[in-house]
């Protein structure tokens, strides 16, 4: 990918500056103002100068006191304007900016949303999250003071050339001389920048990811006292960060030197093929002497030019890793004729489902089983079976490659996604909890809950009484990880956020696992409430917890090998009957 | 800042050479106008080729020497910049590493990341820019304030009483801008805590089809940080116009002032012109500094983000006699232990006791949040007892060091974390230098390997965050043989075998049995505990009973009441 890059880079790179710039279309009178403002300042930065010029001549050839006291009082005025243009360019630039970047960043965030869940398994959380601020800090950082600049300098190249040209034209082009040798550098400089910046952002993102993976598994690296190994593995990336580092900010360093030696070089051409010329008789000393002050003009601005340029170079890295994510395909859209359904009855029947995450490897084949509305269907399964694969295609997290899935007798794929998603209610296997208060982590099952209606469900999942006994109570804040509160409990969470949303399907993948079993007797009484007239999916491996399951569904490397009720499969005597008297045998014993 | 002044000097001698071949390069700067004038002086308005040629060959070599001596300064002041980088870097995760588990807490994940790679750029650019450009504006500024002293003592005074007053300003706007960065940098902290959040949770979000709400979530966070970056911005580009103005106006009131020493004599025409150009020439040399400052003002905010983690206190070891490298046989004790997390209210443990006998297995069941991994926690030291006492072979546990001790336990958590990495690498976690067939051995006994030569690549299959996708019970699995691999004497399993089917989970618990350590399993199910050697039963802190499956069965209410619900439905199933 990385080989690939380098050749259409002038290319990518006008295309990305547009788009950025893009971001901006609301600001567009206001970024013509700033323009307005650059053109002010420069025009300012020009007439004080040359006031004062006047003024030091009043001084010098003494002439009348109330015209140079006029003169003084003019002059600051001038001054004034000049600073309150370079105020308010700098002012409403930063606010473009600071808009473009706020967009930047929310666009990427809402594309994360719409992204296969696919999308996610192959990638590093901290490396997405380097996306979303040191890539967006890259594009702020150059945002802010770049384009003010390139448009500062250019006038500035404009106006001496300009000049230049009215006083000589021959020496102008011995002037310009130096500009195809400049390029050549440039270019030599900033092919060189612009890889280093790219690799910079990447191994910057990389660390990220490391970062963010090693601290949320610290449990893991303290009690296994890995942190040598860790500190030692941090090390590697934080070399590779160091080494792009090195070279962006070395070859940067480049371009103010190089652009210092043509500068006097010029000078040396100037003044020596000048003063050919002037003992030829062709030139003039003074316009000689103009032209070294011009061309010093001339390169100055130029110099930061190049600067910018780089600048830029490297907002582009970032904005490129920023748009590789925007650009990426989002989860198929819904098809044309979806439609989007208001209750869900909740007959579902699998049709010969087969399924591969990664291609070559089938995880389900030839699934088929069908569950009538309201019924509890029961998944059984040695781990890896594809019980949660099952479920995740039933919510459309990924859609089946082979056969069809009918919820209601249509086709699962003409349902749109979110108006399915919204009849189930999910308790899955990680519970998940929020950097929220208690109240508002149960009331993500449904928004529009109150907060009776967010206890009432609390009561039902028997996570009242802990509840009560925090901090807090419903007001305690928990931390992203859980932290201070057992993984059981986060459970107990989980199961009153899918009550409160009271959904037509219910699916609950390994719901109950860390709950004590006296608990657990507990809430599948009210979950048994709650299963009457819904559609309800279980994954359990406690298997007497689904023995009242109208059906019973038995995964084995991804086929169904038995289905019926407990009653059935026991009769069958079959994998089923065997798992529970692995069961018995154990209690019994 | 002051406090990472001393990352500086491992690189003494090459902050050394690049501040000099500044320097360098700042003389020839000077002298190149000198030459200049002697070109056009003496040739050009001469007519005369010959100094043109002279001093023209001689600013041409200059400047090539001072432009070799800028390649070799760039390679220098990046060697410096990255070099502190790394350093702090490094650091930084080392300490982090130190940290206790109470320290994760006062500062999240997602503030560490922020700090580690954002604010380390800061302070990064800052010393970059400082090596090669800052050093010019202040001498600039003095240089030229002591020239027009020599020119003419009244005038400059003028500059001497503007100058010192600009400065104050520029040094009041910094003030305020290291506190709005600071701002800038805990927004930041918070819209990756966001983002991290969502990552994590993203299944669930789906499920919920709660995207817009998170969006909402996220775009008001990200208003603040926009909100708080202009602010800061827009303060520190104040100085600039600021500083043009005044050093405008100071001229202004020069050349004012100096009309009227015209008059009486006090000052001549030509030094009015003298002053006026240093000026000029220290209004430019502010417009650099007030750049620089800007930067200045953000590294110095990410500074004191970065000096909280190397000064966070760490857990002191208490280290009375270091038992180093002593093999520990696996008798655990527990003497009247009770233990609350800080800023909880109430104990989580409440005076505790029993003893496991080496090679014994102890089975803990409890109700949610009766705090049976909280226990646990305490025996590799994760957390320490806040009241009684824990010892291992009789010796206190605070006596051993932690990393020897951890050595020899090994821990199976609720949540099966693994690192992005293979599968080989995963297992061989548990143990430094583990061996391919002691990984194997791990993987056979926690009845994974056979699924693991299912996968493309078998033990080179990448799993963790960027790894392919695995069962919650694959992942128990897996995190089981990486505390198998490394032959621990005291086993930890917390609820691991919950994502298992009975099948697997008996086969895995009777292999353990073979390792001959102590082990301790927290289960929910009474038949996982069944043949342990001492079942504790834990009731909000509190120790209920302890004994065998038996002996509970006879003595203790609690315990009959978790069995006979569990029984009964195993029965009804059969029935």
């Amino acid at each position: 990918m990385h080989k690939s890059e380098t050749k259409p880079k002038a290319k990518n790179m006008k295309g990305t500056l547009l788009r950025v710039l893009g971001y901006a279309n609301k600001e567009k009178a206001l970024l013509s103002w700033v323009l307005f403002m650059v053109i002010a300042s420069s025009v300012f930065s020009l007439i004080g100068p040359y006031l004062l010029g006047v003024a030091v001549d009043d001084v010098i050839a003494g002439t009348n006191k109330e015209r140079f006291l006029l003169l003084l009082f003019g002059i600051i005025i001038v001054f004034l304007l000049q600073s309150a243009a370079l105020f308010f360019q700098n002012n409403w630039m930063i606010g473009i900016a600071q808009e473009i970047v706020f967009r930047m960043r929310n666009q990427l965030f809402k594309k994360l949303h719409m992204l296969p869940i696919s999308f996610f398994q192959k990638r590093q959380h901290g490396e997405l999250m380097s996306r979303l601020t040191n890539d967006m800090e890259n594009v702020s950082r150059t945002l802010n003071s770049a384009i003010i600049q390139v448009v500062t300098s250019t006038l500035t190249i404009v106006g001496t050339v300009a000049m230049m040209l009215w006083l000589s034209p021959l020496l102008t082009v011995l002037t310009l001389t130096i500009v195809p040798v400049m390029f050549a550098g440039l270019k030599w400089i900033t092919n060189r920048t612009g890889k280093f910046f790219k690799e910079q952002q990447k191994t910057l993102g990389d660390m990220n990811g490391f970062i963010e993976e090693t601290l949320s598994g610290q449990k893991i690296v303290k009690m296994y006292s890995q942190e040598r190994k860790v500190i030692e593995q941090f090390a590697e990336k934080n070399g590779a960060l160091k080494e792009s580092n090195y070279w962006a900010q070395t070859y940067s360093g480049f371009i103010p030197k190089l652009m210092n030696m043509l500068n006097n070089v010029s000078f040396a051409i100037i003044v020596g093929i000048g003063g050919i010329l002037e003992i030829k008789g062709s030139v003039s000393i003074g316009v000689i002497v103009t032209f070294t002050t011009y061309s010093r003009q001339f390169t100055r601005p130029l110099n930061d030019l190049a600067n910018q340029f780089n600048m830029i170079l490297s907002a582009v890295a970032g904005a490129e890793r920023v748009f590789q994510i925007v650009d990426e395909k989002e989860e198929q859209e819904d098809e044309g004729k979806a439609v989007s359904i208001d209750r869900l009855h909740g007959e579902i029947v699998f049709d010969q489902v087969g399924f591969s995450y990664d291609e070559g490897l089938a995880t389900l084949r030839g699934v088929s089983f069908q569950a009538r509305a309201g019924e509890t269907v029961a998944l059984v399964g040695p781990t890896g079976a594809g019980k949660t694969t099952v479920i995740s295609l039933l919510a459309r997290f990924y859609d089946s490659n082979q056969g069809t899935i009918w919820i209601d007798g249509r086709d699962s794929k003409e349902i749109t996604r979110d108006s399915l998603r919204k009849q189930i209610g999910f308790v899955l296997q990680d519970s998940i909890l929020f950097e929220s208060t208690v109240r508002e982590n149960i009331r993500f099952g449904r928004l529009a809950a109150t907060d009776e209606e967010v206890i009432q469900a609390a009561k039902e999942a028997n996570a009242h009484d802990f509840i009560m006994k925090l901090p807090n109570g419903y007001d305690t804040v928990l931390n992203g990880d859980g932290a201070g509160i057992s993984h059981g409990q986060r459970q107990l969470l989980s199961i009153a956020r899918a009550l409160l949303a009271d959904p037509a399907l219910l699916i609950l993948d390994e719901a109950t696992s860390s709950i004590d079993t006296i608990t657990e007797m507990k809430i599948i009484e009210a979950l048994e409430g709650l299963m009457k007239g819904r559609t309800t999916f279980v994954i359990a491996h406690r298997l007497n917890t689904i023995q009242n399951a109208d059906l019973i569904v038995v995964l084995k490397g991804g086929q169904v090998i038995e289905k019926g009720s407990n009653k059935e499969l026991l009769k069958q005597n079959g994998f089923y009957a065997d798992l529970v008297r692995t069961q018995q045998q154990k209690a019994i014993m | 800042m002051k406090k990472l002044f001393k990352y500086i000097f491992p690189y003494k001698y090459a902050t050394i050479m690049a501040l000099s071949l500044t320097g360098f390069e700042l003389v020839v700067e000077l002298i190149q106008p000198v030459l200049m004038a002697k070109i056009i002086d003496e040739g050009i308005t001469n007519g005369d080729m010959f100094p043109v040629y002279l001093w023209g060959g001689i600013l041409l070599l200059l400047s090539f020497i001072a432009f070799v001596a800028g390649i070799v300064n760039s390679f220098y002041s990046s060697h410096v910049g990255q070099g502190v980088g790394y350093d702090l870097r490094r650091d930084l995760f080392d300490k982090i590493q130190q940290f206790a588990f109470k320290d994760f807490q006062e500062i999240p994940t997602s503030s560490l990341i922020t700090r580690l790679t954002n604010d380390v750029t800061q302070i990064q650019n800052f010393l970059f820019m400082s090596l090669r450009i800052a050093l010019r504006a202040p001498l600039f500024i003095l240089g030229g304030m002591i020239m027009a002293f020599t020119v003419n003592v009244k005038l400059a005074t003028i500059l001497l009483i503007s100058v010192p007053l600009l400065m104050v300003i520029v040094l009041t706007l910094i003030r305020k801008g290291v506190t709005l960065f600071q701002l800038v940098q805990k927004k930041l902290d918070r819209v990756n805590s966001i983002i991290q959040e969502n990552l994590v949770g993203i299944r669930l979000i789906k499920a919920f089809t709660r995207g817009t709400h998170e969006q909402g979530r996220f775009e008001k966070v990200n208003k603040l940080l926009r909100e708080d970056n202009k602010k800061a911005l827009q303060i520190m580009e104040m100085t600039m116009p600021i500083l043009m103005f005044g050093m405008n106006v100071a001229m202004v009131i020069i050349l004012w002032f100096g009309s009227l020493q015209l008059d009486i004599g006090g000052a001549q025409a030509g030094e009015i012109v003298a002053v006026l150009n240093y000026g000029t020439k220290i209004m430019f040399a502010f417009t650099v500094f007030s750049f620089v400052m800007m930067n200045y003002s953000r590294a110095q905010a990410s500074s004191g983000r970065l000096v909280e983690i190397l000064e966070q206190e760490t857990d002191a070891e208490q280290l009375r006699t270091p038992s180093k490298g002593k093999k520990i046989g696996g008798r655990v004790e527990f003497h009247h232990v009770s233990f609350h997390y800080p800023q909880a209210l109430k104990r989580t443990l409440d005076d505790i006791s029993f003893t496991a006998e080496v090679g014994q297995s102890i089975g803990i069941l409890g109700e949610t949040g009766s705090g049976k991994t909280s226990l646990f926690q305490l025996i590799p030291r994760l957390f320490e007892a806040t009241e009684g006492h824990i010892t291992i072979d009789d010796e206190d546990i605070t006596k051993y060091e932690k990393e020897e001790l951890r050595k020899q336990i090994g821990m199976v958590p609720q949540e099966a974390h693994l690192f992005t990495g293979t599968v080989k690498e995963n297992i061989g976690w548990g143990k430094e230098n583990a061996t391919f067939d002691e990984i194997i051995e791990a993987a056979k006994k926690a009845e994974i390997h056979e699924f693991i030569m299912t996968l493309p690549h078998q033990y080179e299959t990448m799993v963790g965050q960027r790894g392919v996708n695995l069962s919650g019970g694959q992942k128990q699995r897996l995190s089981i043989a990486r505390a198998i691999v490394r032959q621990p004497r005291i086993l930890l399993l917390d609820d691991s075998t919950s994502a298992l089917d009975a099948k697997t989970e008996a086969n895995i618990l009777t292999s353990i049995k073979d390792q001959a350590c102590t082990t301790f399993i927290i289960a929910q199910k009474i038949s996982s505990v069944l043949k342990a050697d001492q079942i504790l039963l834990l009731e909000e802190g509190r120790l209920v009973a302890k004994g065998t499956h038996e002996q509970l069965l006879k003595e203790s209410d609690s315990y009959r009441r978790i069995y006979k619900s569990q029984m009964q439905k195993e029965m009804e199933q059969l029935a």
